[in-house]
């Protein structure tokens, strides 16, 4: 792998460049809320030891509200308009490894068979630039989840902080090389060894056998206790930067004109399931709350190969009720 | 930029009101060449729009023999179905389709065809049992066996009665106990109660299931009892769904969409499905 030395103001200098050119760059904010533009080389944030934000990276790729082609009406004709997609470039600085880790699990769903390619042509003007983590806390699990702080899942090029000063910046893609000979004026070296990251998060359980006991627990008595305390509100699907579902509807402005939109929704919603007949397969909380383990643990793992969550944590940091999925995955494993 | 949201346009040339709460309407694709091109097979689905409200998923209820116009017949359930009742022939829909899989047709020649349906949920069987009679020769005894609650609930009335004339065709139809009328000549009794009461034999014949999914659900143990096996009793479960192409996630039951590995199901295939449809 092709490896560099970069100072923090080489990397402030191509930022201050990009600006000009009219990138997007975007970082994690200070205030640790989401991920922002910003609008100066003064603002980047390359703080890895800085909690993952309360929202994930997702919504740059898969917004909230997605408006996928307007129409007209006019007697009982109707014209339709496609959306159009802003196509400023982007670069992303300083992504934590789970959630640039979201974005080839997210590529499954969206490409498997018909290709999104409102997902697809914001990712394409994107480069990633990763960041490897020292931050830890009770919530986080990537290491049992085939991650890690120093995970290059996702990103196109990859930050590791050396000193106060500096980084090395390993090249993982084709686009993040074509990215650094376009604007980076770097010399090969090998450096110091980095220092081992000492907050690497334990592992809270083993995959493989949590998937077991999916594999052969749909009907177990387990998920009554923990559906009760859920209150489906759905956070914990808003804030994770893999979870996908959503809904399409319309949106009308006057009688003559409107728009279809792509909405972020949930399996935890009571209403996801409920046919217009009155039948809701999934009836009650714990049904609900059981989809939302065996969907990210086990049937997207089956059909992709890919587990739909990188141990963030967002979801348990969040939670109002207090459910944290790592703790419901290590319970599990103790079966 | 290919956009698998967007729809192409259908005008409403007909509706036929088949009872107090379900029409079927008769669409032609606008655009010509989409229209020539246009081509689906029995089982398939496809997303009507009605622009403003929203969007509903139906079986597409015509043959693909016929392909001329493409029929859908819905319920007055929800917000766009709603909708779609304030709608009038020469009005604009939008379609999106067609999506999911489809009957076997091919592996049904040369067996008996048992269809076995429930109030608006002939509406997916009607297109294979078009498709079949149109195709008649290649097949061998036809059971059609159809029930709704009341006699107004019954779909496509004109349709039962030129089944009942068609030579090689047996039509048995059904209302639930106290959904008849004075003048009523056909069955009284719960669809799965009178496919055991004529008993057709398993042997050779494949039997095609839609209706409320408790009706399914009684129905395959009566077939099991008269010898079907597994593979020959084959259901369409119409479960909620919104995308149509395998993303939203809302028809994602046990490791499978509804609508991608799906709508069409064997028996053998919804065993192997979580309890969740």
């Amino acid at each position: 792998m092709k490896e560099v030395l970069i100072s923090y103001n080489t990397i402030k200098e191509t930022v201050a460049k990009l600006l000009n050119k009219e990138w997007n760059v975007i970082t994690p904010s200070p205030d640790g809320i989401r991920y922002t533009a910003i609008t100066s080389s003064d603002e980047i944030n390359l703080a890895g030891d800085q909690r993952p934000t309360n929202i994930s990276v997702k919504e740059f790729f898969f917004p909230k509200t997605d408006p996928v082609f307007y129409f007209k009406k006019n007697q009982s004709e109707v014209e339709l308009i496609d959306a159009v997609l802003n196509d400023k470039k982007n670069l992303f600085l300083g992504i934590k490894p789970c959630d640039a880790a979201g974005i080839p699990v997210l590529d499954k769903i969206f490409n498997w068979d018909y290709k999104d390619e409102f997902f697809n042509s914001r990712v394409n003007n994107s480069v990633i630039i990763g960041l490897a983590c020292s931050y830890s806390d009770p919530q986080c699990f990537c290491t049992s989840v085939n991650l890690s702080p120093d995970s290059t899942k996702g990103s196109d090029l990859f930050l590791i902080p050396v000193d106060n000063s500096g980084f090395r910046l390993q090249v993982i893609t084709e686009k993040g090389s074509a990215f650094l000979k376009e604007f980076g004026a770097l010399e090969e070296t090998s450096g110091p060894a980095h220092p081992k990251n000492s907050t690497v998060p334990d592992k809270k359980f083993d995959y493989d056998k949590v998937k077991n006991w999916l594999d052969n627990n749909f009907q177990s008595d387990f998920w009554k206790g923990k559906g009760e305390l859920c209150l489906g509100c759905a956070q914990c699907a808003f804030v994770c930067p893999v979870c996908h579902c959503f809904d399409i509807i319309d949106e009308s402005c006057g009688y003559e004109c409107g728009r279809r939109v792509k909405n972020w929704d949930a399996c935890q919603f009571g209403l996801f399931t409920k046919h217009a007949s009155g039948h809701n397969p999934r009836n009650d909380q714990s049904k609900r709350y059981r989809q939302r383990i065996n969907h990210k643990f086990k049937y997207y793992d089956d059909k992709f190969g890919e587990i739909l969550c990188t141990g963030c944590g967002r979801c348990s940091r969040d939670c109002v009720a207090g459910i944290d999925i790592g703790e419901i995955l290590a319970e599990i494993n103790t079966f | 930029m290919d956009n698998i949201y967007k729809p192409f346009n259908v005008k409403i040339v007909d509706i036929i009101e088949e009872t107090p709460d379900t029409r079927t309407f008769k669409l032609e694709i606008i655009d010509k060449l989409l229209k020539d091109n246009f081509t689906f097979k029995a089982g398939q689905f496809a997303e009507y729009s009605v622009y403003g409200e929203g969007e509903c998923t139906f079986c597409i209820a015509s043959s693909p023999t016929r392909l001329d116009y493409l029929e859908c017949s819905f319920k007055e359930a929800g917000k766009v179905t709603t909708a779609m009742r304030k709608l009038n022939v020469g009005d604009t829909m939008g379609l999106r389709g067609p999506y999911g899989n489809y009957f076997p047709l091919e592996e049904m020649e040369g067996k008996n065809v048992l269809f076995i349906a429930g109030g608006i949920g002939l509406a997916p069987v009607r297109c294979v049992i078009w498709n079949v009679l149109d195709l008649k020769e290649r097949f061998k005894d036809i059971t059609i066996v159809y029930g709704a609650r009341s006699v107004a609930d019954l779909v496509y009335k004109n349709e039962l009665e030129s089944w009942k004339q068609m030579e090689g065709v047996k039509t048995i139809v059904t209302v639930d106990p106290g959904g008849e009328t004075s003048d009523w000549k056909g069955e009284i009794g719960f669809v799965p109660a009178i496919v055991e009461k004529i008993a057709p034999s398993g042997d050779n014949t494949v039997a095609i299931i839609c209706g409320p999914p408790i009706m399914i659900k009684y129905t395959f143990p009566v077939l099991e009892k008269l010898g079907f096996t597994e593979d020959n009793m084959i259901t369409t479960l119409e479960n909620r769904m919104k995308c149509g192409l395998g993303k939203c996630g809302r028809c994602n039951v046990g490791n499978v969409y509804v609508c991608k590995d799906g709508p069409v199901f064997t028996y053998k295939q919804i065993k192997l499905l979580p309890d969740e449809f």
